[in-house]
């Protein structure tokens, strides 16, 4: 027995004598990466922030752990009628909301009040509760919903009608998102009451399996286990974060006991993986990162020019220097954890004598010149756009193009990428709601206008009649047909190259059971457990 | 004394203003808003752009937006939080103490340490113990504070297990609500048994990574002084009247040589403040230096502009206060 550990059993053994019974109540500690804006995830833009909610709420559907799968939550069942524009979803009785939270004691169990309560403060600018807190509500409008919802309805208790403007499965998708979770309706007029409005943004009452207890700013949020929780009940009594911003230091909570649970930086991954008391899983982040090619800008009009780009990029060692391994090379725009995954996809090989061939073929004359656009900063699935960059016009150099470096500052980037001025651009997107279509959106026509999201300007017909087909299909079968012959069409087409998934980690004690990693970068504690 | 004091408290208004502005002007020079920074690959409508800016008053001339905040300023309104929608004041109020906290107790180390080794140094001058102690007070000096907080932790709190590797209290095992929001002594207050002790055992890494460069220059400046001051002709009196060396030293000497050291005390609390943005980062401690960081990255303006001012105001009261009590201990400065 080492020092530390004869030390640590004697605290053990001090502590289990001064409590006489029961046993020591069992505490998880996550090293969490940051403070949360708040706790209403409706506000909320970050990951760390959503985190920091999610022991507290559920919503009306939710992804199954560690999958991208939705299943039913607050909402038991749903009925889609046949135009696809109304969905009845049949609630959960006998759900009960946290009870001691900030002086509320909750008077009734959640029901549909609270699901009108929670879209309309986001959706109704006349709502009482829709300018607390700046009111800004990023995820409502980036998943398009004001013009997606024609109304929310109240059939009974324990009904709720969503009418939709235009017929959308993946409204199932975006309802199990952090940003549609159910919060009390009762508690927002308890407070409204006491004049008290804000600070529902800042002690937060839900329906989910740990109640909030505490949170002070930069240190630690404390929750415990909710008792009376409808689904997979917790196996700790308390949930702790202790926010460390710093990997380093989350590393060393991690060695030293002082937490269970962290996000890991890749560098660190090496020398955890040999320390037999922790354990480390990786998983494909929900993201692209990719290099588009502008369809409506020569020479990049043509198929074969593209394709010839296409392969005349080094990939691995992209992967192997600039994301350290971190990542893995990619073929499609989802990434592979995602359902409709088509892996028969065969990825273009880097063969730069096959480039500069086609090249030629496709009537380029070189030296070429080119721009290559690269973001100024970092994204989750972009470690270095810069580097990527110069990696690739050494590459470019090596077929007989010229690719000039340009980059603006972020914001001015992305305006003049949507713009359409780029000739080619490196540029990438991280998922929100594991749906395909998430993704997909990103070639559709539609996007290809002025300030769209389609950064190739490509409007392939087939690929979008199927996309739109998808978008409308409820059956998850047919869905997955469609997708899978989309992404054969676009691998073909080459409207950019794909070139990378981050890899995401987690680091955990050895003795933490029960987690299961979520493809959605999503934590989430329910289940559980320390082992002894 | 009190026109001095009157002058001297009037001349920090022209430096509060030129501060106001050159906080307001250097953060709206770094590229990017808190909205465009706030947006990410979905991008955002034009209509909601001009609605977030208009919200914030970003779509105001420049130097409305300074008058504005003039005038809040004046009234005592430091602003809201951008990020958290908080008033500026009241996040600053709950981790402030963390900081002050922290820097108490590197101040303390520093002055604990550093004047006697110092005054040591002096007398034994030319000896082993000055030469060693004089090479350690560079290297303390000149040590990135980083590798140095990361070394401690590494050895101290990882390998030996002697202290904890961050935080301000074992999160398992103590649970209080923070009253003054000095981890000490809301420890003490809470009653809980070893809470103080733990509490204690969280600031000796942090506190020795923040202390080590203050220490480095209070050694070196009290060796210095008290060199100075044993030349003197009263030091020299005192000894040839047969005075015994602690008496000498201890009173004679080392209370001479003790004004510039109160002054460069002052000066460290600057420093100090600087040196505690790295330190809180590397120890994950909930101060107002990490905040200040995050602030600038999401380019959160009264978040920012508030915090500096505040910071800034206590400096220049440190000197204040430091001007009169060196006023205080000498009178030719208060009369010159």
């Amino acid at each position: 027995m080492t020092h530390r550990n004869a030390k640590r059993a004697l605290a053990a053994l001090t502590l289990a004598a001064s409590a006489a019974f029961p046993l020591a109540a069992k505490t998880l500690v996550f090293c969490s990466e940051g403070s949360p804006e708040n706790f209403s995830p409706s506000l909320n833009t970050t990951g760390t922030s959503y985190d920091a909610s999610r022991p507290v709420y559920d919503g009306l559907t939710e992804f199954e752990r560690g999958t991208t799968k939705v299943e039913p939550g607050l909402a038991e069942s749903w009925t889609i009628a046949p135009d696809g524009k109304t969905i009845d979803f049949h609630l959960r009785k006998g759900v009960k909301f946290h009870s001691g939270v900030n002086g509320f004691k909750p008077t009734r169990d959640f029901n549909a009040d609270d699901v009108i309560f929670s879209f309309e403060r986001q959706w109704k600018p006349e709502h009482p509760y829709a300018k607390v807190s700046g009111g800004k509500y990023d995820f409502f409008n980036d998943m398009g919903m004001p013009g997606l919802l024609q109304s929310i309805t109240r059939i009974d208790p324990y009904t709720v009608r969503f009418t939709l403007t235009a017929p959308d499965t993946t409204m199932l998708a975006n309802l199990a998102m952090d940003f549609a979770n159910i919060a009390s309706a009762e508690y927002a007029d308890f407070l409204a009451k006491a004049g008290k409005k804000e600070q529902f943004d800042q002690f937060p009452v839900g329906t989910g399996a740990f109640q909030f207890v505490a949170y002070q700013k930069d240190a630690v949020i404390r929750y415990h286990r909710n008792d009376a929780y409808w689904g997979e009940k917790a196996k700790v009594d308390d949930l702790v974060y202790a926010i460390t911003p710093d990997a380093t230091a989350r590393f060393s909570k991690l060695k030293a006991g002082e937490c269970q649970l962290s996000m890991p930086r890749p560098a660190d991954v090496p020398e955890m993986q040999k320390d037999p008391s922790l354990r480390v899983t990786s998983l494909p982040g929900l993201n692209i990162a990719y290099w588009a090619f502008n369809t409506q800008k020569p020479p990049f009009d043509k198929k074969e020019v593209r394709q010839a780009f296409s392969m005349a990029i080094d990939k691995a060692s992209i992967i192997r220097d600039v994301y350290l391994g971190a990542g893995q090379p990619a073929k499609n725009l989802i990434p592979p954890t995602m359902w409709s995954y088509n892996d028969k996809v065969v990825d273009y090989p880097y063969d730069p004598a096959r480039a500069k061939a086609l090249l030629a073929k496709a009537g380029v004359r070189t030296p070429l010149d080119i721009d290559l656009w690269y973001m100024p900063v970092q994204r989750p699935y972009n470690p270095n756009a810069k580097r990527i960059g110069e990696m690739m016009q050494a590459d470019l150099a090596k077929i007989g193009v010229n690719a000039k470096l340009v980059t603006y500052e972020w914001g001015e980037y992305r305006k003049r990428l949507q713009q359409g001025e780029h000739m080619t651009a490196e540029m990438g997107w991280t998922g929100d709601n594991g749906d395909p279509d998430n993704f997909f959106f990103l070639h559709s026509c539609e996007a290809t206008r002025q300030g769209g999201q389609n950064l190739s300007k490509w409007c392939n017909k087939a690929f979008d009649a199927k996309l739109q087909q998808a978008k409308t299909a409820t059956d998850p079968a047919v869905r997955t047909k469609l997708y899978q012959e989309m992404q054969v069409i676009e691998h073909e087409d080459a409207p950019d190259m794909k070139i990378a998934h981050s890899t995401v980690y987690e680091a955990m004690s050895a003795k933490v059971t029960g987690y299961r990693q979520s493809p959605l970068g999503k934590h989430q504690f329910n289940g559980v457990d320390i082992a002894n | 004394m009190l026109k001095f004091l009157l002058k001297r408290a009037l001349l920090t208004i022209p430096t509060f203003l030129a501060l106001m502005f050159v906080t307001f002007v250097a953060i709206r020079l770094v590229p990017g808003d808190p909205v465009e920074v706030r947006v990410g690959e979905h991008g955002i409508s034009p209509e909601r752009l001009a609605q977030f800016r208009h919200d914030l008053g970003l779509d105001q001339p420049v130097w409305l937006q300074f008058w504005h905040y003039v005038v809040q300023l004046l009234h005592g309104d430091l602003g809201t939080s951008v990020a958290t929608s908080q008033p500026v004041l009241a996040e600053f109020l709950t981790l402030f103490p963390a900081t002050l906290e922290l820097g108490f107790f590197a101040m303390l180390l520093a002055t604990l340490v550093g004047l006697p080794a110092g005054a040591i140094a002096a007398v034994k001058r030319g000896t082993w113990f000055d030469q060693v102690l004089m090479g350690l007070s560079v290297t303390g000096y000149s040590m990135p504070i980083f590798w140095w907080g990361l070394l401690l932790i590494m050895f101290v709190g990882e390998r030996w297990g002697w202290t904890p590797v961050s935080g301000r209290i074992d999160l398992i095992n103590h649970y209080f609500e923070p009253r003054t929001g000095f981890m000490v002594i809301d420890a003490w207050l809470s009653g809980q048994a070893g809470a103080v002790k733990d509490a204690l055992r969280h600031l000796i890494l942090p506190a020795i990574v923040l202390g080590t460069v203050p220490l480095a220059v209070i050694a070196r400046m009290t060796r210095s002084a008290m060199l100075e001051v044993l030349g003197e002709d009263y030091v020299r009196t005192a000894r040839a009247k047969g005075l015994p060396a602690w008496r000498v030293f201890g009173v004679h000497a080392m209370r001479n040589a003790l004004i510039p050291v109160v002054t460069v005390i002052g000066l460290q609390v600057g420093a100090l403040l600087a040196g505690a943005v790295l330190t809180e980062t590397i120890f994950s401690w909930p101060g107002i230096g990490k905040w200040l960081i995050e602030s600038i990255n999401r380019r959160d303006y009264p978040a920012l502009q508030g915090g500096v001012m505040l910071i800034s105001a206590m400096v220049i009261v440190v000197n204040l206060l430091i001007d009169l009590l060196y006023g205080l201990v000498n009178p030719r400065i208060r009369h010159a």
